[in-house]
């Protein structure tokens, strides 16, 4: 039961079964200051603190505090990020809708609350975990978390005395007593054991981060989640084996008319002639709005004065119409107007490529074209 | 002391909570032997049940990730199917756990000890379940991060005022303070276990898990203070949990969704369901594991009767919320409530009333409550009704809203069944495990009140 | 008590002039300020004292419900201060005079309102008549079952009132979640009746279950400080305090929820009556009510310290007690008008109803013994551990 130790003294542990013995046995020896007093129990025994001479635990405030704490950090997250930094107004209300931001506030005041509590418990006031405490490796521990409750005296120094202790003990009822030595070795501090946790955990969250972020690199290129990237549908320009023509986009069907381009109300250039007039009066805005819709899109095949002559006037075996003859200064706006619309041979229409002002202005530079071919004296004094 | 108690009469007795004597030492014997016997045969064939199950529901949700959620019934408009009603299923029935763990706690009711650490086991089962539904509900569950509000390159933050990001932060919170609490409480059984077992690689493993917990006095004093404090939180986490879930449905517009008892409704139905779950699984636990003399007929019946009580508040729900539906002269609201019990999917919500009002009534005698194949079948009853509430107020609410040319039905795949199966064959195969490896009764609480064990008056009962 | 007879008389005359000098200023009320503005302040007081009532009634069946000990030493105040009950009843049926001038479905125009004429089976005299004499009933019943019996008890020595109060409490529960929501319905939202929300009656439950813990602590210490209830210790109240500070979380909680919620949809026919309450003059009332009836309260009680020493825990009792009288003004006053009005008119129906009020318990707190000295419990509650 007891050793005779050559090596120091931890404690001496005194054994009972009966929870008041041992709380008595604990107001008993705590006046005579034989060492530092301590229990252990296999659950918590009501008094047994008071009678050891152990103070309430601060862990209250502390959680209080943390948890208001995260109360505070959870307003100001959601109010920066929904008030200041990409503001956005959802359903009608304001940007800081501290209405809505009060459930998450609950729920981070209850995590930082119980982390703290849970952590601060085991790590800053039990210094827990820690393997190499003396009495894990004594005799007694066996029973101590079975159904034994020991109390201990612990030495404080050079003044202790275990024979002392131990008839202490004896006197207030213990069953039996052990007396714990400090172990030879030297375990390393728990504080050590601590850090090297924290460093193990830190060097785990790296790993496993980088792993995360390679996995976050790769997993969109794997099936199934690349599904979404190659989608059993048609986009414009594929080919499809559904269609007889191999296309996936289909033409729009026959007689499809764009907005803004219903069919002319005439059917031949003449008609236009009789039809219509030029809508748009002849200002300097407009001839030179008609020079450019001329110069982009006339010029290429009457030439730059109208005159026919052009760069691709003999390309395609064409001839394209002399804007300037005498029979073309006849011609009412409207014809001209006409056959930019319905086109005339080889010209196609251009009604999808004008709108109606540059196809009234393009009218109007083409008499103007006219007239500067044929300029009279008057016009140029 | 013992006078006071011997003169009262019997229904005013305090209720025995230990049959027979029981020492702590034999405590120890009969709780702690599970993890190094071997199992009975039962409980091989039972986990491959469950296994099975699970495996059904692995196939499933592999074929959902693969080929979209046009596999399960989801359609417009009713956009939440199982996947919700399964989510909020799960995490209703984690709330009992809770409930047992951590508001009993706070009331010093002494008969939660014996059934407190399989309550919180099956809280964390019931939130994993629960857990893999919104994850897997999103369609591209391989971004579920982006749920969390991180600074990203995407340059935007998750939405704060949507009762969705409310969720993710909710049940987070829940898993984790559930996790803290449930592990806080077996530092010390794992020291015990550390201590019985031989060396070995076991009590290597029970040596790190028990952090080196030797009960030292100074030690308690602070773990007293943080595990109550822990279960004041868990009591509020608790209810802002389940009332965070009904928000996902009451902030909306939807008839029937939008009813202002949604929060409190929501949470007694939780721990409603969590109740009829632990009835369930403790009734088989205690046979099979020879615990009756811990999980006593006392136990049961005072489950049963917070069962019962939990019914008659579902019951009030339920009368407010028609009456208030006829009250509100609303023709939609009232629309919604006539289909709740007639129509394509009347069945449903009469299968609910049934179920969760009606039958629990049967509570109200005593032989009821204190007879396992009524208390079973009560359970199970509860168990289906609050499934099929959840289902009625997601599917009926949603199938014909306001507009009748968006009405539409539900019909569930077969995927959408495989993946509840699966859901349960994942609770009961953890819960399995856990009956095999861990102390399935808190030792060192239940130690802390039998009779003798404290000093100046004894335990024993409540 | 012999030994204090000057002064309790002296209190008795105090009291008794208080309400003469209450009732001559109610009836000018009436006279001066209107019908509307007098059955206003009926309405809120008579809600005051009925809710302070009950909630105690209800602690008296709670604890019989759930079978516990450590209430029963203290379990006398909550019995005689539900007494107010009694005297609430007959106020409350003579405001009933006073709903065709505050209720508008009384009025003409409710017949022109589509909205008003689809809620006339449930919104019409006659059948809010027979509710109002239905939840009289019960009240009175249960009242006489559970305080009568009680008092009974003290002679009789008798266990088997105990089983028996044992047995009628969930009966009593059903009637009591019913009946207070009957009361919230009825009441207070029917003054708007075109909103709705089927909340109402858990908001109203909780703030009559917490006017009844503030109610019978602040009974308690004030036996306690009289010297007659030598046997009642902190760790007896220990635990008012602890269902003080959870039941001012669960108020809070469902307060917010229902506002919230309203909130976040906005539909117009349920904001008007949060509009009504939180816009103009009456945003400092509403402030009011997060300020005394939670955060006052929640911080005082947190610690341990809060519920053991008794100044905090008086503190935040009143605290309480005043909070919840502000909420049902804040509730039922808002129908007079968007300026919260508050003058000698509502000072004079104070100090009538206030008279009446604590006249009604100080008879009740004469009568029996300070203790339920029958029940076969006391002696396990007297020697129950924290």
């Amino acid at each position: 039961m007891s050793s005779t130790t050559t090596t120091a003294t931890f404690a001496v542990l005194g054994l009972y079964s009966d929870a008041q013995k041992i709380v008595d046995a604990a107001k008993q020896i705590r006046p005579r200051k034989l060492g530092r007093l301590e229990a252990y129990t296999p659950y918590p025994v009501h008094g047994l603190d008071k009678a050891v001479g152990l103070p309430p635990s601060p862990l209250g405030k502390l959680v209080l505090g943390m948890g208001l704490l995260g109360t505070i950090l959870a307003l100001l997250l959601e109010w920066w990020t929904s008030a200041v930094d990409y503001p956005l107004v959802v359903g009608g209300k304001a940007l800081f809708s501290w209405q809505a931001f009060v459930p998450v506030m609950f729920e981070v005041t209850v995590l930082f609350a119980t982390f703290t509590a849970g952590l601060a418990m085991l790590f800053a006031f039990n210094k827990l975990p820690f393997f190499g405490h003396p009495v894990l490796h004594s005799k007694a521990i066996k029973g101590i978390t079975r159904d034994k409750l020991a109390l201990s005296i612990e030495s404080t120094g050079a003044t202790f005395d275990p024979e002392v202790a131990r008839q202490a003990l004896i006197e207030n009822g213990a069953e039996s007593v052990e007396i714990v030595p400090i172990p030879a070795w030297d375990r390393p501090l728990s504080l050590v054991g601590l850090l090297r946790t924290i460093a193990a955990i830190a060097a785990a969250c790296l790993v496993a981060g980088a792993g995360l972020f390679a996995a976050e690199k790769m997993i969109p290129v794997v099936p199934p989640m690349l599904h979404m990237h190659n989608q059993p549908k048609l986009n414009a320009f594929r080919s499809s084996t559904f269609f007889a023509d191999g296309r996936g986009m289909r033409p729009a069907v026959a007689g499809t008319v764009a907005r803004g381009h219903l069919p002319p109300a005439f059917a031949t250039p003449e008609e236009a002639g009789t039809m219509l007039a030029n809508p748009l009066p002849l200002t300097q805005k407009t001839a030179e709005r008609g020079r450019k819709v001329f110069n982009d899109h006339c010029a290429v095949c009457h030439g730059t004065v109208g005159d026919g002559v052009a760069l691709l006037s003999h390309a395609y075996g064409a001839k394209p119409g002399n804007l300037l003859s005498n029979e073309m200064r006849a011609r009412p706006d409207g014809y001209i107007y006409g056959v930019l619309m319905l086109g005339k041979n080889a010209m196609p229409s251009y009604a999808p490529d004008l709108d109606e002002a540059d196809r009234w202005a393009a009218v109007h530079y083409v008499r103007v074209l006219q007239r500067s071919q044929n300029a009279k004296d008057e016009d140029l004094r | 002391m013992k006078s006071a108690a011997a003169e009262l009469p019997v229904p005013l007795q305090p209720l025995e909570l230990i049959e027979g004597m029981v020492t702590p030492g034999s405590l120890d014997d009969q709780v702690l032997q599970f993890p190094d016997r071997r199992p009975p045969r039962a409980w091989y064939f039972a986990l491959a049940v469950t296994l099975t199950a699970l495996g059904i529901g692995g196939f499933c949700m592999a074929y959902t990730l693969y080929y979209g959620i046009g596999a399960w019934g989801n359609n417009r408009p009713v956009a939440w199917g199982f996947g919700i009603i399964n989510f909020v299923f799960w995490v209703g029935i984690g709330h009992a756990g809770t409930l047992i763990s951590a508001i009993l706690f706070l009331f010093r009711a002494r008969w939660r000890n014996a059934i407190a650490r399989f309550a919180e086991a099956m809280t964390i089962f019931a939130v994993m379940c629960a857990g893999i539904f919104p994850v897997l509900h999103t369609g591209r569950p391989w971004f579920a991060y982006w749920l969390f509000p991180y600074p990203n390159e995407r340059g935007i933050w998750v939405n704060f005022r949507s009762p969705l990001v409310w969720d993710v932060f909710a049940v987070s919170t829940y898993f984790s303070v559930s996790l803290v609490f449930w592990y806080l409480g077996l530092v010390p059984d794992f020291a015990s276990m550390r201590d019985r077992t031989a060396e070995g690689i076991r009590k290597r493993i029970y040596t790190v898990l028990s952090l080196g917990w030797r009960g030292a006095a100074s030690h308690w004093v602070h773990y007293d203070k943080a595990y109550l404090l822990l279960a004041g939180l868990a009591t509020g986490l608790v209810i802002s949990v389940h009332s965070v879930v009904s928000f996902d449905f009451a902030v909306s517009l939807v008839p029937g969704w939008h009813m202002t008892i949604f929060p409190p409704y929501f949470v007694a139905g939780a721990i409603f369901a969590g109740f009829a779950m632990v009835v369930i699984v403790l009734t088989v636990v205690r046979k099979t594991m020879n615990l009756s003399n811990l999980i006593t007929d006392n136990h049961l019946d005072t489950m049963n009767k917070l069962i019962l009580a939990m019914s008659c508040i579902m019951g009030y729900a339920y009368f407010m919320e028609g009456g208030t539906a006829w009250y509100s002269a609303n023709p939609y609201i009232q629309h919604t409530f006539k289909n709740y019990v007639s129509g394509f999917y009347g069945w449903a919500g009469i299968t609910t009333v049934t179920c969760n009002i009606i039958i629990p009534q049967l509570f109200w005698f005593r032989r009821m409550r204190r007879s396992i194949p009524a208390m079973i079948f009560v359970a199970l009853a509860v168990t289906l009704g609050m499934w099929m509430e959840r289902f009625v107020i997601i599917v009926i609410s949603l199938h014909q809203d306001y507009l009748p040319s968006s009405w539409h039905l539900y019909i569930p795949t077969k995927i959408d069944f495989g993946i509840l199966l699966g859901s349960f064959g994942l609770f009961f195969t953890l819960v399995l495990l856990f009956a095999r490896v861990m102390p399935v009764i808190a030792t060192s609480e239940m130690k802390a009140s039998l009779p003798g064990a404290q000093a100046g008056h004894g335990g024993g009962h409540e | 008590m012999t030994t204090e007879a000057p002064r309790s008389s002296l209190v008795r005359n105090a009291l008794v002039a208080l309400t003469i000098l209450g009732a001559a200023g109610t009836a000018l009320v009436y006279v001066c300020e209107g019908p509307a503005r007098f059955w206003a302040n009926w309405l809120v007081w008579t809600l005051f004292l009925l809710t302070v009532g009950l909630g105690n009634l209800f602690l008296v069946a709670l604890e019989r419900l759930v079978g516990a000990h450590w209430s029963v030493p203290m379990r006398r105040v909550p019995e005689r201060i539900a007494s107010l009950i009694p005297l609430a009843i007959p106020l409350l049926i003579i405001a009933f005079f006073g709903v065709p001038v505050l209720f508008p479905w009384t009025h003409a125009e409710a017949a022109h309102n589509p909205i008003l004429v689809a809620k006339a089976p449930w919104l019409n005299l006659p059948f809010f008549a027979i509710r109002l004499a239905a939840c009289a009933l019960v009240w009175l019943l249960f009242y006489s079952f559970y305080v009568r019996g009680s008092l009974r008890q003290d002679q009789s020595k008798d266990a088997a009132f105990t089983v028996k109060a044992r047995k009628l409490a969930p009966l009593f529960m059903v009637v009591f979640f019913f009946s207070v929501t009957i009361v919230a319905f009825d009441w207070i939202s029917g003054l708007e009746p075109e909103w709705y929300s089927d909340m109402f009656g858990v908001y109203l439950f909780a703030g009559t279950f917490l006017s009844g813990i503030a109610g019978m602590a602040l009974g308690v210490l004030g036996l306690i400080r009289r010297g007659r209830l030598p046997d009642v210790k902190p760790k007896h109240f220990y635990n008012l305090g602890t269902l003080g500070l959870a039941f001012t979380v669960f108020y809070a909680y469902i307060g917010f929820a229902q506002y919230m919620l309203i909130w976040y949809a906005n539909l117009p026919e349920e904001v008007v009556w949060f509009k009504h309450r939180i816009e103009g003059a009456w945003y400092p009332v509403a402030m009011l009510l997060p300020l005394f009836h939670f955060l006052l309260p929640f911080f005082l009680l947190i610690g341990a310290v809060g519920k053991k020493n008794p100044k905090i825990l008086r503190i935040a009792m009143v605290s309480i007690l005043f909070a919840h009288f502000v909420d049902l003004y804040w509730l039922v006053f808002p129908v007079l008008g968007a300026q919260p009005l508050f003058g000698w008119p509502e000072l004079a129906m104070a100090c009538l109803f206030l008279g009446l009020g604590l006249l009604q318990i100080r008879r009740a707190m004469g009568r029996g013994a300070d203790m339920p000295v029958g029940d076969p419990l006391l002696a396990k509650g007297l020697e129950w551990q924290l």
